[in-house]
């Protein structure tokens, strides 16, 4: 029963996919039907396989078959691990790719063909992200790590007609695979050294001993980097804002709720690992402190909502980082689920603005009377509430218990209330120029959708606004810390009455700064670039880092290789071949002179040397 | 020195030598098929100076001889009837120009 359950929580999208994959022409339109259906069953059983399982927090449940037997002492294991901390991952991804999904089906109305193919990948990513999840070792969340890559690429580039989405996919795949390859070797390494890929025997006291100090951090290092990839972690962040040419749905649900929360998934599932090594946790804190204050400060000068929603995205998961390496894997985890919900839910609101509006500018939306879209609104001010860590929303409380976790170092603290203050900054910046600036609409131009389509559109925002809610709560004093006592048995999660005046006051000052900036000062479009702002209009130069440094080593490194395979592989040693064939052919040649006498004069000299050499 | 078998092998061994030498640098066919003719003629005496001086049974080596005159009056045949042929094609005789077979 148990098997079953597992099967058809990890299995269902991947027969959703295959099904809409496989689909006749004429079936083409119940894509969107199939896919949803087969991500609700996929929630649902994980419902069930909770609900059939309450002590799973103590006794996690797991199963194994092998699959690969190199020799008696190295073996590869295929199987799935139930755990806390992945049942969490599993509601989060398929509760958010329901949505998600349901959303599309408004969003993506007008696509026409294209619909069942963006159906299909949704649901392959849904597949490879739950697999992810439900993994028991490391090889294989490699795998599924790859495939939600692949995913994220195929989705990405779904305009495949537009120059800039497929540009964008490509540097999504290229950049991530930068950090892949440090997580690979970390796979190699444990391998030669363990043989033993199980999260929980990586995970154990005796296989942290029979590593040496340096080892584990070199290899949990690399795991980092795979990490910085996925996660969008400074510096590797630079492919997230590019991604955001994919459709609307696409970033909610993969690079805002769930792949780019796999590498914090990833970090939290190797946590004792991780620990182990004092500079591994130490780097992870650096780096996502970094990402914080780099992703919250460029989002405050962006206009396209969907990059204020990006850089947003990669500075919350900096904060994730922070509270990991801040030996809080409880909040990390907390902030991810959270996150999850309103941020899925500020790119889903997000997402029926540009598909009111027709245009990601937030000034052109504020030009078309982006008063009008009450509800719409409404949402994005419960996620941006959340997100600027306002009292009673969801972010509130997980963004102070990561501000908790930090208290004891203070230069990572003051640095996340920095970010904070730009946090807030930036979603007041956005409310304040969506509703108090926006000029009265007119009213003429009500198109009405079909009442399902609105339906489709408004049930997701409405569920996830109210879901985020419930899920702040669930880590708060009020509902006895249900979320976080789930995810760690040990966590406290008592918040200090001081650390709350703290986030407040400092969320409250960023939207004094943003009220004075955006409602009494007025400022307006264009605004020239000085000192910082041209700094973080650069985006700090890092894309040009990129480009201009890396970009060139690699043409240079190309342009040689080119070189190589042209002269030498093909010149030399193909070319090279056939030519010394033929001359030694040409050689031989002189050999058959069509004189009898010359070939018997061949055989006699054999024939007697044979002799000679027999008889002697 | 006439009784000895060395002397018959010398004989034998100087006609070979003869035939092989006259074999390979004789252009005219028929100065190789009378080449051809000295080797076996030395095999021959080869044959009868063994059976004489070495082999217990006479008879042996006198019948394999006759076998060999056989033989060769047989390949004189058909070695001359291929030069004859060779000639209607080539109006030559001179194995240099029967060389098509060059690569």
């Amino acid at each position: 029963m148990e098997l079953f359950l597992i099967f058809t929580i990890v299995g269902s999208p991947l027969i959703a996919f295959l099904m809409i994959a496989l689909l006749p022409h004429r079936l083409k339109r119940i894509a969107p039907l199939l896919s949803i259906s087969f991500i609700f069953l996929s929630f649902l059983s994980s419902l069930l396989f909770f609900l059939k399982h309450p002590q799973i927090q103590e006794t996690p449940f797991e199963v194994q078959w092998t699959w690969l037997q190199a020799n008696r002492n190295l073996s590869f294991n295929v199987g799935f691990l139930m755990d806390r901390l992945n049942l969490l991952m599993l509601f989060v991804v398929s509760l958010v790719s329901f949505f998600v999904q349901v959303f599309s089906v408004a969003y993506m109305a007008d696509e026409g063909r294209g619909q069942s193919r963006y159906f299909a990948f949704l649901s392959l990513f849904s597949f490879a992200m739950i697999n992810l999840v439900a993994s028991n070792n490391l090889l294989q969340t490699f795998i599924f790590w790859e495939l939600v890559g692949l995913a994220s690429y195929l989705l990405i580039g779904f305009w495949y007609q537009k120059p800039s989405a497929t540009e964008a996919s490509r540097k999504a795949f290229v950049v991530t695979r930068l950090g892949d390859l440090g997580f690979y070797l970390a796979v190699a390494l444990l391998t030669l050294h363990l043989g033993n890929l199980n999260f929980s025997a990586l995970n154990s006291p005796e296989a942290i001993q029979s590593l040496s100090g340096g080892m584990i951090t070199l290899v949990t290092l690399l795991i980092f980097t795979g990490v910085m990839g996925k996660s969008a972690q400074f510096p590797l962040h630079i492919w997230l804002p590019d991604a955001m040419e994919g459709p609307t749905p696409v970033s909610a649900l993969i690079h805002s709720a769930t792949m780019v929360a796999a590498g914090v998934f990833l970090t939290a599932r190797n946590y004792a690992l991780f620990s182990a090594s004092s500079i591994s946790m130490e780097t992870i804190l650096i780096f996502g402190t970094l990402t914080a204050f780099v992703g919250a400060t460029l989002a405050t000068i962006q206009n396209d909502i969907k990059k204020i929603l990006a850089y947003s995205t990669i500075s919350q998961l900096g904060m994730m980082m922070m509270a990991l390496g801040a030996g809080s894997f409880e909040a990390g985890m907390f902030h991810l689920t959270t996150h999850a919900f309103f941020k899925s839910l500020l790119f889903l609101a997000s997402g029926a603005l540009i598909h009111h509006f027709h245009t990601n500018d937030i000034w052109e939306m504020a030009q078309k009377g982006s008063r009008s879209q009450v509800l719409t609104l409404l949402v994005i001010a419960v996620g941006g509430l959340s997100l600027a860590g306002i009292f009673p929303f969801a972010g509130f409380w997980s963004k102070d218990l990561i501000l908790e976790a930090l208290e004891h170092k203070p230069v990572f603290h003051a640095a996340a209330l920095l970010v904070s203050f730009f946090t807030s900054y930036y979603v007041f910046r956005l409310l304040f120029i969506l509703y108090f600036r926006s000029e009265t609409p007119h009213a003429h131009e009500e198109h009405h959708e079909s009442s399902l389509l609105t339906f489709c559109m408004n049930f997701p925002l409405i569920s996830l606004a109210v879901g985020s809610l419930i899920v702040g709560f669930m880590g708060t004093d009020l509902m006895h810390h249900k979320l976080l006592k789930f995810i760690s048995p040990e966590a406290e999660g008592k918040l200090s009455i001081e650390l709350m005046m703290t986030g407040t006051g400092i969320a409250v000052l960023g939207l004094a700064v943003a009220y004075w900036n955006y409602l009494k000062r007025k400022i307006q479009p264009p605004i020239t670039a000085t000192g910082f702002r041209r700094v973080l209009e650069k985006k700090y130069f890092m894309d040009d880092l990129f480009e201009k440094v890396f970009g060139r080593m690699v043409l240079a490194f190309s342009a040689f290789l080119n070189w190589f395979d042209k002269q030498m592989v093909n010149g030399k040693m193909v070319n090279g071949t056939a030519w010394s064939t033929l001359r030694l052919g040409a050689l031989l040649t002189k050999v058959q002179s069509g004189e009898l006498q010359d070939y018997l004069m061949i055989v006699f000299v054999i024939a007697s040397a044979v002799i000679y050499f027999l008889v002697k | 020195m006439s009784e000895s078998l060395i002397a018959y092998l010398l004989l034998s061994g100087t006609l070979a030598a003869i035939g092989v030498y006259g074999f390979l640098e004789r252009r005219n066919l028929i100065g190789i098929l009378i080449s051809i003719e000295l080797i076996l003629n030395a095999a021959s005496i080869n044959f009868l100076a063994f059976n004489k001086f070495v082999s217990p049974d006479k008879g042996l080596g006198q019948a394999i001889v006759l076998l060999i005159i056989g033989l060769a009056a047989a390949e004189a045949t058909l070695a001359l009837s291929i030069i004859l042929v060779l000639y209607r094609g080539m109006t030559s005789i001179n194995i240099e120009e029967a060389n098509h077979l060059k690569g």
